[in-house]
């Protein structure tokens, strides 16, 4: 969900935008030299995360900021009162929530770390993909921590492909699981009652609503995610899932993924504006879906609760695709200058307790970080026992049918090759 | 000869008038009914699922959206007190006087509208944080007069500029002291100017997104910083509540302004005539 930013803000935007912040704090350095000496005292002095308990201690009663994509008012809800009222509870930590797009958060930090500000105004950041390698490149994150985190010791299968990587890029404990997401296909039932699962019958399933189906032109994250799909569903997930270890050769790319865009041209003559422009982002074709302009639409997070906001109607049902969809995990990185690093990383410790995400999953129907092998049979049921409702699809089927997101380095060049050799083609 | 011409002047007054309403007025119409809807799919001409889901979002009572609105508006009320005042002063030293570096100080005046408000903010953060400034109201009070500046002094500047300093000197060859020309003539000739300067400078601070963001660095948190996710996301329900809000609170001061404003000129109207 808070992933559909992380496009917006290429890695080569941000190095230029923070080269531009790293000349004005020269020159605005020499400018306004005083008062910068100060602030290079850590504001914590011996501060060792091994040391769980004088950790808990230190982070009663501070404020720890968690900064991330507000756009979703549910998971704001959600934050606002089930968890930050167990970190109150609990361990006497005020969580505040800054709701701000991924891209400003990083110019933020970027900010504050030319400044050599100690004790930054980011605690910790709600994060993944292209961003995470920014940041953990630039060396703007703390860590590694999550090797501290009990729960992330007790609960997590640290070694598995999700949780170890991070769009290709090696999470190396800098970043801690959050949720994990996986596109969906939507259809309203009470319109049209076949679900198009596979490539053919998602092409017939466009000449039968010619002018009524469209995605998100790549860039926009869900955009990418549903070409990807649509890719896999041709040419298998064994040999998609090729592009999760590639280096960045066009040429390599485009050899694996050519009878996928030969598909995605085949479909433009039935797609909305005859596949010669394409909604911006998800916003826009979520929009159109729900002003009946569209027959279909997906995303990272299930239609359930549209449905029970009234926003779509209540005969909407989700599928996937038989070859599967992509999934993504979405983490937690605490930033190198964050105040309050203990407070950080108990609440990080806390979200990622079984009562958490079983709620996390109840609430707002987010994919468990945890493995459930590892969990006693009560906690089980917690997450056995959410019943979902019709917009929904249980667990076991989706994680059945999940494909593996193609790299960091790869998603730039998929898209250049849809912008390129299939729009208006 | 002229009858004919006048009416027909005056029917296509009504028509630009007309024109006008129907623009402003349908999208706060729409905006009106998004906000109390949550179904409006085509083609049905009126929205079919009535919601108080946007208005329940934003005086949600897990974070109140109160204090917020409050902070807002004392922020922009002090951007418009001080960007009037420094653009008076300014407009004042390019009109009425001559003194070196005059044309540079002039340019000076309008660079903060050559330069992307996104390349300043990152600029001033960097500036700020050393300063000390980042990450508080005064900090984001002063970073939104800066960009509120240009606007309010070229206003000010063409007032200034219309009236002219004959009124001044007649008054001071009348006897009136410096503060009582001040007082009695000067700023109730500029008032239309600063009414138009003071509106602007409010909006201007009060619309401010990435600004804010950067330099409040979410501790202060303004409407607009609280409001932009929900513009961004495509939630039309809790956009226009919160776009209703923002409309509605921004009318009121405006009214104040115009009330405050048109009792002082009142005053000055009459003490003329005592």
């Amino acid at each position: 969900m808070e992933t559909k930013n992380g496009v917006f803000f290429s890695r080569r935007t941000f190095i230029a935008l923070a080269g531009i912040a790293g000349c004005t704090a020269l020159t605005s350095g020499s400018l306004v030299g005083c008062g910068s000496g100060k602030e290079n005292v850590p504001a914590v002095a011996a501060f060792d995360p091994a040391d769980w308990d004088a950790l808990l201690e230190e982070a009663n009663g501070q404020t720890v900021t968690f900064y991330g994509w507000g756009g979703d008012e549910n998971r704001n809800e959600w934050l606002d009162t089930v968890v930050a009222e167990t970190l109150k509870d609990k361990y006497g930590i005020t969580l505040e929530r800054v709701p701000m797009n991924i891209n400003d958060i990083l110019t933020k930090l970027s900010g504050e770390i030319q400044a050599d500000v100690a004790d930054g105004s980011i605690d910790f950041i709600w994060i993944n993909g292209e961003n995470f390698y920014s940041a953990k490149d630039n060396g703007y994150l703390y860590g590694p921590f999550t090797e501290y985190l009990p729960n992330f010791v007790s609960y997590v299968d640290a070694a598995s492909a999700e949780v170890s990587y991070d769009f290709g890029e090696p999470v190396e404990g800098y970043e801690a699981p959050y949720g994990k997401a996986q596109m969906l296909l939507w259809v309203d039932a009470a319109k049209t009652p076949d679900m198009p699962t596979d490539a053919e019958k998602f092409l017939a399933f466009c000449k039968e609503h010619p002018g009524q189906v469209t995605y998100p032109a790549a860039g926009d994250f869900t955009g990418t995610a549903f070409i990807s799909c649509l890719i896999a569903a041709v040419i298998g997930k064994e040999e998609f899932e090729k592009l999760t270890k590639i280096e960045a050769d066009i040429d390599k790319i485009k050899e694996i993924i050519e009878p996928g865009l030969e598909y995605l041209r085949s479909l433009n003559p039935y797609l909305w504006q005859e596949g010669k422009t394409f909604p911006a982002d998800s916003g826009t074709v979520s929009q159109m879906f729900a002003d009946g302009e569209l027959v279909l639409n997906m995303g990272y997070s299930t239609p359930q609760l549209d449905m029970d906001n009234g926003v779509i109607p209540a005969t909407v049902r989700p599928f996937l695709l038989d070859n599967g969809t992509v999934g993504n995990t979405n983490f937690m990185a605490i930033a190198k200058n964050a105040s309050h690093k203990a407070a950080a990383m108990v609440a990080i410790n806390e979200i990622l307790s079984p009562e958490i995400q079983a709620s996390q999953y109840e609430m707002l129907t987010t994919i468990t970080v945890l493995d459930t092998d590892k969990l006693d049979s009560e906690q089980k049921a917690a997450f056995d026992d959410v019943v979902l409702g019709d917009g929904s699809l249980p667990l076991d089927e989706m994680l059945s049918k999940r494909i593996a997101e193609a790299s960091g380095v790869a998603v730039p060049l998929i898209e250049e090759l849809w912008t390129n050799e299939v729009v208006g083609k | 000869m002229s009858m004919p011409n006048a009416r027909a002047y005056k029917k296509a007054a009504w028509i630009f008038l007309v024109i006008y309403l129907i623009c402003i007025l349908v999208p706060i119409a729409i905006t009106v009914a998004w906000a109390f809807t949550d179904y409006w799919p085509w083609p049905s001409l009126f929205p079919l699922g009535f919601s108080t889901r946007g208005l329940a979002e934003i005086f949600n009572s897990y974070s109140p959206v109160g204090g917020i609105l409050l902070q807002s508006i004392f922020i922009a009320l002090a951007v418009s007190f001080l960007a009037v005042v420094i653009a008076a002063l300014s407009a004042r030293a390019l009109v009425h006087h001559d003194f070196f570096g005059k044309e540079l100080f002039r340019f000076t005046t309008i660079l903060p509208f050559l330069i992307p408000v996104t390349v300043f903010a990152m600029g001033v953060q960097v500036a700020f944080i050393r300063m000390g400034l980042a990450n508080t109201v005064v900090g984001v009070i002063i970073a939104h007069t800066i960009v509120a500046l240009p606007y309010a002094t070229v206003i000010i500047t063409d007032v200034t500029a219309a009236t002219g300093a004959r009124l001044e000197e007649q008054a001071r060859v009348l006897g009136a002291d410096k503060l009582q020309t001040l007082a009695h003539v000067t700023v109730p000739s500029l008032l239309p100017g600063i009414l138009s300067a003071a509106s602007m400078s409010y909006i201007l601070s009060f619309s401010q997104y990435f600004l804010t963001l950067l330099i409040g660095g979410g501790t202060v948190k303004t409407f607009a910083v609280v409001m932009f996710p929900f513009l961004a996301s495509g939630d039309r329900t809790i956009a226009s509540a919160y776009g209703l809000v923002f409309l509605g609170v921004t009318f009121i001061v405006f009214l104040l302004f115009e009330s405050i404003l048109k009792r002082l000129g009142m005053r000055e109207h009459q003490s003329f005539f005592s």
